[in-house]
């Protein structure tokens, strides 16, 4: 028993260095990433670190919550760079690649805080009623909307609570609504995948996926309402709510 | 000025050296092409032996078996793999075509030499590249081989010219341009001029300085070097602080081939952007000869004469564009011309014997300027800092556009994007990049489109617009044709004269500053474009 201690106190350093930033919770050392980030980083990722699609540049708010990355993670991705990608390794001092990691964490989007108490197995049912048709959690429900079982991890209360209430204020890529009319004259609602010149990509309302080329359709509308029904209080209560997002949240 | 004596002294002084060469070409029917060959530019349809098919820069080539009314039979004959990639850059090459054989650079510095009637390669290199590259890491790239006789000429991510033996691919030698831990790189396909090996420099973004180069391409002797940013006390150094600091790390890369008048004994080259990119509080003044078009006397590498297109750039509007030229009827009279559609959204007319500015106007809804004062010098509206101008990646970019003869037109790749500059102290490290501030691009508000213009007044007379801004580049062939690729893949065939598209097919993979070239096969006329990790090669039915 006594050997135990010992060895934890020999080892742990050791297993700090591979998993936590030394430099974690200094608030100057995410101050100077920042710099560092803007003059070295922001021209492939932007300035708010949420990347740049037309170049393959990821948002790097998003990668600890998305993707699961430890700090030594991303400081061996920023050291070595992606091979095959634009990320090119960097020579940084270690302590200036962990002020970048703290700049990350800093800017990593917190998720909802401060979550009020709720019923979450009144959740549970109110989200299979209204919400399970379009959206997912942890592999049950639709694809029409995004998933969310992450979402609380992902998006502040503020923003989700507007989501719900107000769902064409935001819409994410990939859930753009379109419309439009085939060639044999059916019409089809859904949201828009990717598209190009010639063609575009959808799922329909139904989530279906679909494949059209414009020249034979005989319209193409891009409405501004999302699909999402809005969910104002008369049809889902502040409560209710709280509900659905601590079912959300338990995930 | 040259005077113009020199000038004709050296043109009849060419013609005697080729034919010189062109005698012992004959005694040995296996050697490659000539100065002269090169210098006849089309003249050999089975024949693509520089960047742009020829020295002016139009790439626009005489076939015309692939016609408006046939073009939607095209289909691939093969797919080469290079198995190398640029994830979020692109396959930019242009590949050189001589006796069946195609000459191909991609992605991390490898080569191949290629049988063009099977897709199949005779020989591959790939360059052992150091784990430590600066600029080259980040932009992975090449887009193209020079040639000479037997001898093929590639730059490469750690800044060195090398010559190979176009029949084995054994390397010949290699010479450093600059030390690339500083941060410079070389990704241009090598221009051969008689007996000399033209290259440029990448690495704006670090603390570099930028040159054009002159090479003998058989004993691999640099014969000069031209600086991009003076020295103290030297002629444009009265556009920069007094201080040699900054003046030997003021960017000024010439990263994007340039082009040549065999007549006038020219050479025309872009120059990038000033460095810090965004932040200009150290570097007041015009930052000579940043974002300018130089005309070079290539014997002797001297400046004679220059354009600055953006003075005193913030934005990372790069210059280094494909200089077109052309001889047109300019009111009445006839003149030599070079065109260039800028970063910064606008076309640009010059006058290419003395470099006076005929046209220059917006061919984006930029708002960093929309007209060019008397003075030819820009009346800015918006340096970025408030809001919407051209993201650093421009207007259009490298990606060459095209100018069609008779129609008159100037056909490229616009891009239509919404940028906010951001600029902060730099920390002017060598080794690493050395933006001087950020930007903040509105992805929502990008788009792109083919536009084609009248080099005459500038206006828009069609255009094709894409989803997303574009980084395809532009082919044009006698027989009223348009090729262009965009962001989302498609390759694309268009009626010159009034953009209607008449094919596409979709390679799988952006095609991103890569433009097409073509060449007949077997009495076939065959059409390349570089895309992804692909090669791919299309005719019409046999």
């Amino acid at each position: 028993m006594a050997l135990l201690p010992m060895l934890l106190l020999v080892s742990s350093p050791a297993l700090l260095a591979q998993t936590v930033n030394p430099l974690e919770g200094d608030p100057r050392a995410a101050f100077a990433g920042g710099a560092l980030f803007r003059a070295q980083c922001a021209t492939c990722h932007g300035a708010d670190a949420k990347g740049i699609s037309s170049i393959d540049a990821p948002d790097l708010t998003l990668m600890w919550s998305q993707r699961q990355l430890s700090a030594q993670d991303v400081f061996d991705t920023i050291r070595n760079g992606i091979a095959g990608s634009i990320m090119p390794p960097h020579d940084f001092t270690d302590t200036e690649i962990w002020m970048l990691v703290s700049h990350l964490q800093n800017v990593a989007v917190a998720g909802v805080i401060g979550l009020p108490d709720g019923d979450a197995a009144n959740g549970q049912r109110l989200f299979a009623r209204h919400c399970a048709e379009c959206h997912r959690v942890r592999g049950e429900g639709g694809s029409l909307g995004p998933d969310l079982s992450t979402i609380t991890a992902r998006r502040s209360l503020e923003s989700l609570l507007i989501s719900v209430r107000d769902p064409s204020a935001l819409i994410a890529p990939g859930y753009k609504p379109l419309t439009v009319i085939t060639g044999s004259g059916e019409t089809v609602q859904g949201v828009l995948k990717s598209e190009d010149a010639f063609s575009l990509q959808m799922m329909d309302s139904n989530q279906r996926l679909r494949g059209f080329r414009k020249q034979q359709l005989r319209s193409l509308e891009r409405p501004q309402q999302s699909l999402m029904p809005v969910f104002s209080e008369s049809l889902l209560g502040q409560q209710e709510l709280i509900d659905i997002l601590n079912f959300l949240d338990r995930n | 000025m040259k005077h113009i004596l020199d000038r004709l002294y050296k043109v009849s002084r060419n013609a005697v050296c080729a034919s010189v060469l062109m005698v012992s070409a004959a005694a040995s029917a296996q050697s490659g092409p000539d100065y002269d060959d090169i210098l006849a530019g089309f003249a050999d349809p089975e024949r693509w032996l520089t960047y742009s098919g020829d020295y002016s820069g139009k790439r626009h080539s005489p076939l015309t078996q692939i016609t408006p009314d046939n073009v939607d039979q095209l289909r691939p004959v093969w797919t080469f793999q290079t198995g190398t990639t640029t994830r979020g850059r692109g396959f930019e090459t242009t590949p050189l075509a001589d006796d069946g054989i195609l000459y191909v650079t991609g992605s991390n510095n490898y080569a191949w030499a290629i049988d063009a009637r099977s897709g199949r390669a005779f020989w591959s290199y790939r360059r052992n590249l150091p784990s430590d590259l600066t600029y080259g890491a980040s932009a992975p790239v090449n887009r193209g081989f020079g040639m000479l006789g037997d001898r093929l000429f590639m730059v490469t991510l750690d800044a060195h010219l090398m010559a190979f033996d176009r029949r084995s691919g054994d390397v010949l030698w290699e010479r450093e341009l600059a030390d690339y831990q500083v941060g410079y790189s070389a990704t241009l396909a090598p221009l051969v001029l008689d007996n000399k090996v033209i290259v440029g420099i990448s690495g704006g973004e670090y603390r570099t300085r930028g040159f054009i180069d002159a090479f003998d391409p058989v004993s691999g002797e640099r014969l000069w070097r031209f600086n991009t940013i003076p020295g103290p006390g030297e002629p444009g150094s009265e556009t920069w602080p007094d201080d040699p600091e900054i003046l030997a790390s003021g960017g000024g890369g010439t990263w994007m081939n340039g082009s040549y008048d065999p007549e006038l004994d020219l050479l025309y080259w872009g120059v990038g952007n000033p460095n810090p990119d965004y932040y200009g509080d150290l570097r007041p003044g015009d930052n000579l000869y940043s974002n300018s078009l130089v005309a070079l006397d290539p014997d002797t590498g001297e400046l004679q004469w220059h354009y600055q297109f953006t003075p005193h750039d913030l934005n990372d509007w790069d210059s280094n564009h494909m200089p077109v030229l052309a001889d047109i009827d300019w009111k009445g009279e006839p003149r030599k011309v070079v065109m260039v559609g800028n970063r910064n959204g606008f076309f640009y007319v010059l006058d290419r014997v003395t470099g006076e500015l005929l046209l220059g106007k917006p061919f984006t809804a930029t708002t960093w300027a929309r007209e060019i004062g008397e003075d030819g010098r820009p009346i800015v509206l918006n340096d970025g800092s408030q809001g919407c101008v051209p993201d650093p990646w421009g207007s259009t970019n490298f990606m060459p556009p095209t100018f069609y003869p008779g129609l008159d037109l100037f056909i490229l790749t616009a891009r239509e994007t919404c940028a906010t500059f951001i600029p902060e102290v730099p920390a002017n490290t060598p080794g690493q990049s050395n933006f001087g501030g950020t930007v903040h691009i509105d992805a929502e508000q990008g788009s792109g489109a083919l536009r084609a213009l009248d080099v005459h007044t500038g206006e828009l007379v069609w255009e094709f617009t894409y989803p997303s801004p574009t980084f395809g580049g532009v082919l044009s062939t006698a027989s009223g044709l348009v090729f262009a690729g965009d962001h989302e893949g498609n390759f694309m065939a268009f009626n010159a004269e009034t953009g209607e598209n008449l094919w596409h097919y979709q390679t799988g993979s952006r095609i991103w500053g890569a433009a097409a070239m073509t060449f007949m096969l077997d009495g076939r006329q065959m059409v390349l474009i570089a895309s992804g990790t692909t090669l791919t090669a299309f005719a019409l039915p046999e």
